[in-house]
């Protein structure tokens, strides 16, 4: 197994903005590789003089610290000094899902007796309060916190998608249901030879077609959502793409290749 | 006395360092060390803090210079006029607090 970098742990926990890490890891790399070579020029061993470089320009503990308090958002900021820190997301996802979610109960205006059609508007409903929460998530992760690394990122988009195809499903079984219920009571009326059959079927379209939007409107929900996320998530993952770069082209931290650390 | 006194001193050092001209971070650190025989040193990172600290307050601007060729860039500190300022009335500021300290620490001492 490779050496740490020793610019992973810089990497690994300083939680703000990939811009500013990028920055910082930039800035510390560049002062920690000059070091190194001055401190050659002035006779040292290669292998003491990264040592020494990067014991000193390489943040770490308190210093980490103070750069993460420095340059987190001004959101974060104000909820960590509020005593907010810790609970802001889950405080901000929650009121977002039960808004949301009591909107879409009181917009998909089901039927009151608890019945199949009743049970797959409740449904729907709850879908979009959890793709308000999943959006919400993100949202806070980015633009609160500053910090979502590819990870929880991929997890989230896998959510959004998963609940996208959900409301979709509930909205077709919803028609279906509709469709089916029509059949049924058209063909029994036919049976009985009932003249009204024709409108009531009507209305069973105009049910199923309800059912079906309400799918619709759901995966839209979903997706617009996101898409007004997308934008900072290409940046951010472009940023770290660099990061990553900066990692691979210099594997040791060092403007020296390590030829001589053995006789040192 | 206005901040912490360790606080105050890095920022001071950072600041004298700056005003002799533009510098590089490790550059700051090796300077500080070497003018102060080794009383006064950065490690672990503490210098960054302390730069990216004043550069907020305007006190210091940093710039990036691309590294032709490489696609690296390094980032270079300069002291601002504000800086320079702050520099002159809280360096004479400290001295003055840290006489009035030594007086009473050695007038004590005396009186032992």
């Amino acid at each position: 197994m490779p050496p740490e970098h020793p610019l992973s742990r810089v990497e690994r926990d300083l939680r703000v903005t990939p811009r500013r890490r990028l920055e910082l890891l930039e800035e510390v790399r560049a002062d920690a590789e000059a070091l190194e070579a001055e401190l050659v020029r002035r006779g040292r061993g290669r292998g003491p003089a990264r040592d020494a470089a990067i014991r000193q320009v390489v943040p770490e503990g308190e210093a980490l610290a103070s750069l993460e308090a420095q340059h987190a958002p001004v959101l974060r900021r104000w909820a960590e000094a509020s005593g907010w820190g810790d609970r802001l997301e889950r405080v901000a996802i929650s009121a977002v899902a039960v808004t949301v979610g009591a909107f879409a109960i009181w917009a998909f205006h089901w039927p009151a007796e608890l019945e199949t059609r009743a049970l797959l508007a409740w449904s729907q409903a709850l879908v979009v309060a959890l793709l308000a929460a999943n959006w919400t998530q993100c949202a806070v992760r980015l633009w609160v916190m500053g910090d979502l690394r590819e990870a929880e990122r991929r997890a989230l988009w896998r959510r959004q998608i998963g609940l996208v195809v959900a409301g979709v499903a509930l909205g077709a079984l919803g028609a279906a249901w509709e469709v089916h219920a029509a059949l049924g009571d058209a063909w029994s009326r036919a049976v009985a030879g009932d003249p009204t059959a024709a409108p009531l079927v009507w209305g069973y379209v105009k049910r199923a077609t309800a059912s079906g939007m309400l799918g619709l409107v759901a995966a839209t929900f979903g997706l617009f959502g996101w898409l007004a996320l997308t934008p900072r998530l290409i940046t951010d993952e472009v940023i770290e793409r660099r990061i990553a770069r900066l990692f691979t082209r210099a594997p040791t931290l060092s403007v020296v290749p390590d030829t001589t650390t053995k006789e040192e | 006395m206005q901040g912490s006194l360790g606080k105050r001193i890095n920022e001071l050092l950072v600041l004298a360092v700056l005003d002799r001209g533009p510098a590089h971070g490790y550059q700051i650190a090796l300077s500080v060390e070497e003018s102060t025989d080794g009383a006064f040193s950065f490690q672990h990172g503490t210098l960054y803090p302390i730069l990216h600290r004043l550069e907020s307050t305007g006190h210091v601007k940093g710039e990036w210079d691309e590294e032709t060729g490489r696609g690296r860039r390094k980032k270079t500190y300069s002291i601002t006029s504000a800086g320079q300022a702050f520099l002159k009335a809280d360096s004479d500021q400290l001295e003055s607090e840290l006489r009035a300290l030594f007086g009473l620490l050695r007038s004590d001492a005396g009186a032992a």
